[in-house]
């Protein structure tokens, strides 16, 4: 039997403790990755892009990405996160923001890659219990499909030249094996309580199997080889 | 938000004859960047025109924004995630898909550019006066045709664009 409807966040308060926290946990989470991934990816890509059309485009994904951390801060607020837990100053980042982004080719593989399995994260949060967390993944969502296909439009351009391709695949070798880790572990015990509470609809390792068949499916379009990624150790 | 304007009339005159006062920012934009004054203006008609100029690559006038922004941000730093900013920039983007449905344009991707430009001639306009840069500053002036509702888009083989 699913978990029942928490449709506010006064109704939060009244909720099992275990509840609460594993809540607080996901808007956290995603509060922090929001804004640091507009820190390091989408702001400094400004000044990589190539033309005033990318440039323009890029800052105003990067206000979106900035958007979505503060719509994920408002919400970490209202139920009792501490403003200093989504701190990118206090918090360690994950792998796949500790990439060095150098070049506009490694920003558009990012956005084509990185913004797919944001993707797949959010589509878990689609139905999700709690309801203002629930909205706000359905606000979020269409802005993070554009991302991605940003990410892809621009990649289906630069593969066009020899020169673009091979600059697109060796991002693509130094960027994608970090990917899969941002599934979380097999067997994940926050992931078993997410499903529990139905905050989240699917295990980690099945998340991350859907995303590597749809990332291979973008990446065959565009004539690019996937690279060897291996899977991170279970729970 | 200091001098910007929730409400001005962002893109809202795209393709319309220049005006005199017009020009005159367009002058002091430039001559505020060490570049030219008095370059032709290229008077861009439509949003697809629009799209073929500024996938150009950016030249030496991108270069010499980027320049002053520098040295604004080297006094003056400001909160890409402010709740109020990121309100404004809302409101540019659908200002500017408003401009671009009455036009026939529905290129999310072109919108969210123009969208773009005027978020990044904003944010250039509050760097101005954060560091209190008198009304003459070409972030001002270029700042000013957009809430003029203008789509000032650069420098392009040698004369200046707009929309």
């Amino acid at each position: 039997m699913s978990y029942p409807e928490v449709k506010t966040v006064e109704d939060l308060a009244r909720q099992p403790a275990e509840y609460q926290e594993a809540v607080r946990k996901i808007v956290r989470s995603h509060a922090l990755n929001e804004l640091y991934g507009a820190q390091v990816f989408d702001e400094p890509a400004i000044g990589l892009a190539p033309t005033p059309y990318a440039k323009w485009l890029t800052c105003r994904v990067a206000m979106e990405e900035y958007a979505h951390h503060v719509r994920f801060k408002e919400l970490a607020d209202k139920i009792g996160v501490a403003p200093e837990e989504y701190d990118t100053r206090n918090k360690k980042p994950l792998s796949i923001f500790a990439f060095p982004l150098k070049s506009w080719e490694e920003f558009c593989v990012i956005k084509m890659v990185a913004d797919l399995a944001e993707i797949l994260q959010v589509e878990d949060l689609l139905h999700c219990s709690f309801v203002p967390l629930r909205n706000l993944a359905r606000t979020t969502m269409p802005e993070e499909k554009f991302h991605a296909q940003f990410g892809l439009d621009f990649c289906t351009d630069l593969v066009k030249t020899p020169e673009g391709r091979r600059k697109v695949q060796d991002a693509l070798e130094r960027y994608f094996p970090g990917l899969p880790a941002f599934f979380g572990a097999a067997g994940s015990k926050n992931n078993e309580t997410f499903r529990r509470f139905g905050l989240k609809l699917r295990k980690n390792e099945d998340m991350r199997e859907d995303y590597l068949v749809r990332a291979q499916g973008v990446l065959e379009k565009l004539g690019l080889r996937m690279p060897e990624v291996a899977l991170p150790e279970a729970a | 938000m200091g001098v910007l304007e929730l409400h001005a009339a962002w893109f809202s005159a795209l393709g319309e004859p220049l005006g005199d006062g017009e020009r005159e920012d367009v002058a002091a934009y430039l001559a505020g960047l060490g570049l030219a004054p008095r370059l032709p203006l290229l008077a861009v008609q439509s949003w697809s025109q629009a799209a073929g100029v500024i996938r150009s690559p950016a030249g030496d006038w991108w270069q010499a924004e980027e320049a002053e922004r520098a040295r604004l941000e080297a006094q003056a730093r400001l909160d890409p995630a402010d709740a109020q900013w990121l309100a404004l920039t809302e409101t540019l983007h659908g200002a500017a898909a408003v401009a671009a449905a009455r036009a026939g344009c529905a290129d999310p991707a072109l919108i969210r550019a123009a969208a773009g430009s005027a978020i990044y001639a904003a944010h250039q306009c509050r760097l101005a006066c954060a560091v209190r840069k008198p009304e003459s500053h070409p972030f001002v002036r270029k700042h000013a045709l957009f809430a003029g509702g203008r789509w000032p888009l650069g420098v392009y083989d040698g004369r200046f664009a707009i929309y």
